[in-house]
This record gives structure tokens, sequence and C-alpha cells, in this order.
């Protein structure tokens, strides 16, 4: 033991600890901006990463359509059902858009929170310790990705872009224990949009906490909820999940809804990146924008 | 040419980990099991029983850097603990016989070690709040079983390359 902690070593060993603290304590502040050789390392890793991804992806792809090809019977006679249902629908929807067109025009508006252009991205690796919910995506700054921007798969909402360099982007997902990972959304189904935040994730249940609903208002079980685009950042109407419990928050001032996520954020392949057409906000959704937007 | 091969198995072992990680959670019965790939560690754990401490903790800093800057964005976690065991191992190989699976015993043990460092680490910093018997049984377990595989299945592969490098040197040295 005394050869071990011989005092050459001790010190060392001190020296290390107080420089380890004192990186993490630096890096565990909010920043805003990532260093420049932290960017350089992210590139390069990036670029190394996608090597390896990309042949991941495709043998995941051919189980994919393995298990697919399985499913196709039971598949085909669901989908012919609902078929019929679709063509009315889809009529239904033409009708509407051309109808909203029109009274847009008449009414002069033109930006609406809900128009953006989708950036496609490949998932290119998950932080393999999958402590802190994050992927890191293959585009970056260069694609006109930016910070705070939203991210999401065909069924829904997933995270946000929390760190952009020139070729990668980091995202942390939406099921993160980050208490200030906030959504401002909404609950549709009723006459008119129902406001709240989705705030925090509960682990064991695997749903989204959707915090602060007036408590006067009468939600349902099923009824969906969708992003509102007033948090500044987010466009509005992607959809986030399900409401499939809902409670009195802790203080018993306002409701909580437990929201089962649309999206599936086990085996994350290929992703949009979602770039709004309104002017965005600073900051984070419905987190300092309001601040400066009041000030 | 061996030289260059360590290196160049810890690089591929590094990407390798987190197109694993893709796969992670596997959802049995309603229930999620998180697998966390570990293979760097565990070479670095054979080059040090094997080759070298040093150049194991060289390799552990340069890679648990990456690693921190890439996915944690946490500088100085994983550039602390990979060096950190490698000097345990090394500490503990001095000791007792070598033999391939006294290494694998040993590399499991200290990977176990490892995920309840980085546990304790989360926790205190609040990222998880995560029962410890939630832990042992959703993480650990699954975790260290799907190690252990892949450390039987490529255990031997991984001494015989270090085993060559290592005569390599002797016969340089000559």
């Amino acid at each position: 033991m005394s050869r071990f902690f011989s005092n050459k070593r001790l010190i060392l060993l001190m020296l290390g600890v107080i420089l380890l603290v004192a990186l993490i304590s630096y890096s565990l502040r909010d920043r805003d901006n990532v260093s420049f050789p932290e960017q350089i390392i992210k590139d390069t890793v990036g670029a190394g990463q996608s090597l390896f991804s990309g042949p991941a992806h495709f043998v995941t792809g051919i189980f994919d359509n393995v298990d697919s090809l399985l499913n196709t019977y039971k598949e085909n006679q669901h989908l012919k059902g609902r078929l019929e249902e679709f063509a009315a629908v889809k009529a239904e929807v033409t009708d509407l858009r051309s109808e909203n067109d029109q009274l847009k025009e008449i009414v002069g508006k033109e930006a609406d929170l809900r128009d953006y252009n989708p950036i496609q991205a490949t998932v290119i690796a998950r932080n393999p310790d999958q402590w802190e919910e994050k992927v890191i995506l293959n585009k970056g700054e260069s694609d006109g990705v930016m910070e705070n921007m939203a991210v999401m798969t065909a069924q829904g909402l997933i995270g946000k872009v929390t760190l952009v360099t020139a070729t990668t982007s980091t995202v942390e997902l939406i099921s993160t224990q980050n208490p200030n990972y906030r959504v401002s959304s909404m609950v549709i189904g009723g006459e008119e949009g129902v406001f709240g935040l989705i705030e925090g994730y509960d682990a064991e249940r695997r749903e989204l906490l959707l915090k602060r609903i007036d408590a006067q208002i009468e939600l349902e079980v099923g009824q969906q909820v969708v992003s509102s685009g007033l948090g500044g950042i987010f466009p509005k109407g992607l959809i986030i999940g399900e409401i499939t419990e809902i409670t009195i928050d802790e203080f018993g001032l306002t409701k909580l809804a437990y929201v089962k996520p649309s999206a599936d954020f086990t085996l994350l392949n290929h992703v949009m990146i979602a770039d709004r057409e309104m002017p965005e906000t600073k900051g984070e959704d419905e987190g300092v924008a309001t601040e400066e937007e009041g000030s | 040419m061996i030289r260059y091969l360590l290196p160049l198995i810890a690089l591929v072992l590094f990407f390798l980990e987190p197109v694993f990680g893709l796969f992670s959670p596997l959802q049995l019965d309603g229930v999620y099991y998180y697998i966390v790939p570990r293979f760097l560690l565990m070479f670095l754990i054979f080059v040090t029983v094997y080759y070298d401490a040093k150049h194991a903790m060289f390799y552990g800093l340069f890679f648990g850097l990456l690693y921190d800057v890439f996915f944690i964005d946490i500088i100085g976690l994983y550039s602390f603990l990979y060096p950190m065991m490698c000097l345990i191992a090394g500490y503990i190989v001095k000791s007792v016989h070598r033999n391939l699976i006294v290494a694998t015993l040993l590399t499991l043990v200290l990977t176990a070690l490892f995920e309840f460092v980085l546990y304790l680490f989360f926790s205190f910093i609040a990222l998880a709040s995560m029962p410890v018997d939630v832990f042992l049984t959703s993480r650990l377990l699954p975790t260290m079983i799907a190690n252990s595989l892949f450390l039987v299945m490529l255990g031997w592969a991984f001494k015989s390359v270090i085993v060559a490098r290592l005569i390599e040197r002797e016969n340089s040295k000559v």
C-alpha cells in the first residue's frame, strides 16, 4: 500500500482530482456555445461515427424489412379496412385546406406558426451510457440547423437541438430528466385548444407530464397533445402524444395530465429537424423567451 | 505492424459502442432493460493486464476525452474514470496470476464498478433519479450479461493480439 501511494503519486492524484472537479464544474454550467476545440473534436468524431452508423442502419433496415414482410397479411387486412375512411378524410382535408388558404388571403395573414422547413437528418449515434437522453445527428450549422430547433420523426416530436457544430448536432430527447426542458403545448379535441406545458418525464410510466392546465377545464383521456408554437421556437401542431390520465398537480392549483408520447424513442434512425419559418425568439421554448418578449 | 493494431482496435471499439447503443433500451414484457456497451473499457483493462498500465491509461485518457466531448458534454468524467480503472487493474494484476479467466473476471468486476461509479455520479448531479434496486435490475444486470457475452466471445482475440504486440516489442528491443 505504501508503495502504491508514494508521495509523487499522491500529489499527481490530488492534482488530477482538482483538475477533474474544475473541468466538470466548467462543463456543467449552462453553456451557450461549444468551445472551438470541442467543435473540432465533435466534427471529427462525428465524421468517423457516420462511417460506422451507415452499415448499422443498413443491417437494422434488413431486419425491419423481414419483420414487416412477416406481418404483411395482417397489416394488409387492417389497412384495407382503413382505406375507405382514408379517402373520405383526404377529401375533407383538401377541402378544408383550400378553405383555410382562402380565408387567410381574405384576412391578409401570410406567415403561420405552423409553417416550417424540414431538414432531413440521420441519427449517427446515441449516447451509449444512456444516462442522459441524447442522440447525435449528421446535420449541423452548415445545413441550417440552429440551437433549440424541434426534432421529430414521422410519428411525432422527439426532442430539440441543444448543441450545434459545423456538421453535427446534439439532440436532447423529450424523455430527459432535465428540469429546464419545457415544451409549450396544447390539447386539441375540445372546442378550442387548451394550453399547458410539457414539463418533465415519468421514467417509470414512460410518459410525459403536461402541467399548468387551468383547473376549470375539463379534459378527457385520449385527447391529442400537440406543440402550440407559442413558446417561440417550435412550430405549431407537431404531435406530441395522447393523454392517458388526468390528476391534480402537487399544489392542487392546476391540472396535470400524463401524456403517452406518440413517437418511439428506442430505435431512432431518420429524423426531421423543423426550421420554423416565422422568426424564432432566442432562448428556450417557454424559457427566457417569454421574459424577453415581456420586457 | 502490430504496433498500430492496439490503437486501431480501441478506435473501432470506440465507434462500435454507440452503434450497439442504438439497440437499447430493450423491451421485454413491458419492462425496459438498458444495455450499455463497454467494449473499450474492457479492451483497455485487457491491455493493462497483458501489456502495460501506462499505455492503457494513455489510451484511456485520449478516448475518455473524446467520449466526454462527443457524447456527454461533461469534460473530465470518462477521461478520469478510464485511466482510473486501468490504474486499479494494474495494481491488482501485480498480485494475481495472469490467465484468461482471471483477466475476464477482473474486467467484469471493474466494469460493474465503473457502472456503479457513473450511477453515483449522475445521481449526485441529479440527472438520474433511479432507486438502487431499479438500477441493479434494469441496468447493471443486463449490461453485465451482454458485456460478459462479448468478452467471452472476443477475450481470447484481445489476448492474442496484445500478446503478439508484446512479443514484437520484446524482439525489437533485442
